[in-house]
């Protein structure tokens, strides 16, 4: 029997271009005795799981400010910080042959393979732990009719100072069905040993599953925007990129908190409740005081708000369309600039 | 509501029938049903209503050209416990094979492919704060898609 099988690398650190690598291998290849791995690193980006809300998972507000990207993969599971530091592997096999432990086992052994002494378990939940403490991989899986694939990350030379940070959601009184993340601590590899590099491990690893899968030890390199080789695959990409499937396809959830505004010495309170579905406004009442702002503008408000993106961006541009449209006082002006500034902080 | 829906399902029915040249006098069977494959399951008094179930593990009942769709036991123990259940909106029109939807089970996000083609028109809104139903009761409070009106001109089931 002619074993067969193929190791493919991305040249891309795009994640968006990645994971529409995944879905097009999921949507066009025939696994069937031909399983297939794919190693891949992203640039700065938080990825997080397909019924997740990233209101609750991230940072959104410093991942603007410093450029990180945001992805919303179609496999389940929590949420990941990806840098060069990590490296991604996707395990592609038929629905019979999906088999998470035995892909995370494969990857223990290349790992010791570099480094014996190192001590790396699997656990239950498909984490990997480093000397029984420290998570160095998280895994998610998609199943579909007749492929399935189960990816990892793996930790060598992250930025963790940055990873805490970014995991870390500023945003109060959210209530939300979607799945939550379990905060886990981390470590790096390279931390434990230093010959433990990402080329190093993704060669081992592709070693390693050569030799299980009896086929040639050969990295194929691709370049995932390459309409010859992945027809169709831009518009994955594209898709990937859109705000209705980061943002819009959070599951429904509700805000209900409360912030202060400096008025004569004092701090007033500002209740605000929220609905929102498929990332838009669905419900909206924002409660100040009548004595700081004028019932009628807050109701105006409110009403405004139905219907448009929670997002600061959309905000901003309906909040320069109301100012022009509301001739108003100066200083109910700038109470209604504090007031959606703060808005836009919990966007 | 109800009647809205099945005006909308009798009017997506003649514009495909005018694309659809039906070559046999039975409908085609749904996706994944071949003669032997399928298991009945006699659920009444009458002889309509009798669940299907598909090689991929989900299941219909259909009465009077609606049906009601879930996934069976089988499924539900190899999924392991539902986290979360991600359903169409009401009003979304599906073909068969299309993916409606998907479960969550441990970091695994399984496709639902439906077996029918027709008009979603009610889902089980419980399984939003609930998808643990779907281990516990997958015919019953567990069920996923409630209504779902069919878009092909039969209205009966075929026997196998």
């Amino acid at each position: 029997i002619v074993k067969s099988g193929l190791i493919l690398q991305s040249i891309s650190n795009d994640v968006y271009q990645n994971l529409a690598v995944e879905d097009w291998i999921h949507d066009h290849m025939n696994l069937e005795g031909k399983p297939v791995l794919f190693l891949w690193r992203n640039s700065p980006s938080v990825v997080i799981g397909r019924h997740q809300n990233p209101w609750q998972e991230c940072n959104l507000n410093l991942m603007r400010e410093e450029g990180i990207k945001l992805a919303r993969r179609r496999s389940g599971g929590g949420t990941v910080y990806h840098d060069m530091g990590n490296i991604n592997l996707t395990f592609f096999t038929t629905k019979k042959k999906y088999d998470r432990m035995e892909n995370l086992k494969l990857v223990v052994r290349a790992l010791n393979s570099v480094q014996p002494q190192l001590d790396v378990q699997p656990t239950k939940r498909f984490d990997l732990l480093l000397d029984g403490q420290f998570k160095i991989s998280g895994t998610a899986s998609k199943i579909g009719r007749t492929t399935a694939y189960h990816h990892c990350t793996l930790l060598c030379g992250t930025d963790r100072t940055f990873l805490s940070s970014l995991l870390k959601s500023p945003y109060q009184g959210i209530r939300s069905n979607a799945t939550a993340s379990i905060p886990a601590l981390v470590k790096n590899l390279l931390e434990k040993d230093p010959t433990l590099t990402c080329e190093v491990l993704m060669n081992a690893i592709a070693a390693e599953y050569a030799a299980y899968h009896q086929i040639d030890n050969h990295i194929s390199l691709i370049n995932p925007t390459d309409e010859t080789l992945f027809p169709g695959i831009n518009s994955k990409a594209k898709e990937l990129k859109t705000w209705e499937w980061i943002y819009g396809k959070t599951p429904k959830f509700s805000i209900n908190t409360s912030f202060n505004v400096l008025y004569e010495q004092s701090h007033l309170e500002i209740k605000v409740f929220i609905d929102i579905k498929n990332g838009r406004i669905e419900i909206c009442n924002i409660e100040a005081p009548d004595h700081w702002l004028p019932m009628e503008i807050c109701d105006k408000l409110n009403s405004s708000f139905i219907g448009s993106k929670f997002c600061p961006i959309e905000t901003s541009m309906l909040i320069n369309i109301l100012h022009r449209t509301c001739p108003e006082d100066d200083e109910v002006h700038s109470k209604w600039n504090i007031l959606c500034e703060k808005i836009k902080g919990i966007m | 509501m109800a009647l809205r829906a099945a005006w909308r399902a009798r009017a997506a029915a003649c514009s495909l029938r005018a694309a659809w040249a039906p070559a046999v006098p039975c409908p085609p069977l749904p996706l994944g049903l071949r003669a032997g494959a399928a298991r009945t399951l006699r659920t009444g008094p009458a002889l309509l209503s009798v669940r299907k179930f598909t090689d991929k593990h989900e299941w219909i009942t259909t009465e009077n050209g609606i049906g009601t769709v879930g996934i069976s036991n089988f499924a539900q123990e190899a999924l392991g416990d539902v986290v979360y259940c991600s359903l169409p909106e009401v009003g979304t029109k599906l073909n068969k094979q299309d993916e409606f939807g998907a479960l969550e089970s441990v970091k695994a996000a399984s496709e639902l492919y439906s077996p029918l083609s027709g008009e979603v028109t009610e889902i089980n809104e419980a399984l939003a704060e609930n998808p643990g139903l779907v281990n516990k009761s997958c015919y019953e409070d567990g069920k996923l898609l409630l209504e779902i009106q069919r878009i092909i001109a039969a209205v009966n089931v075929c026997r196998i």
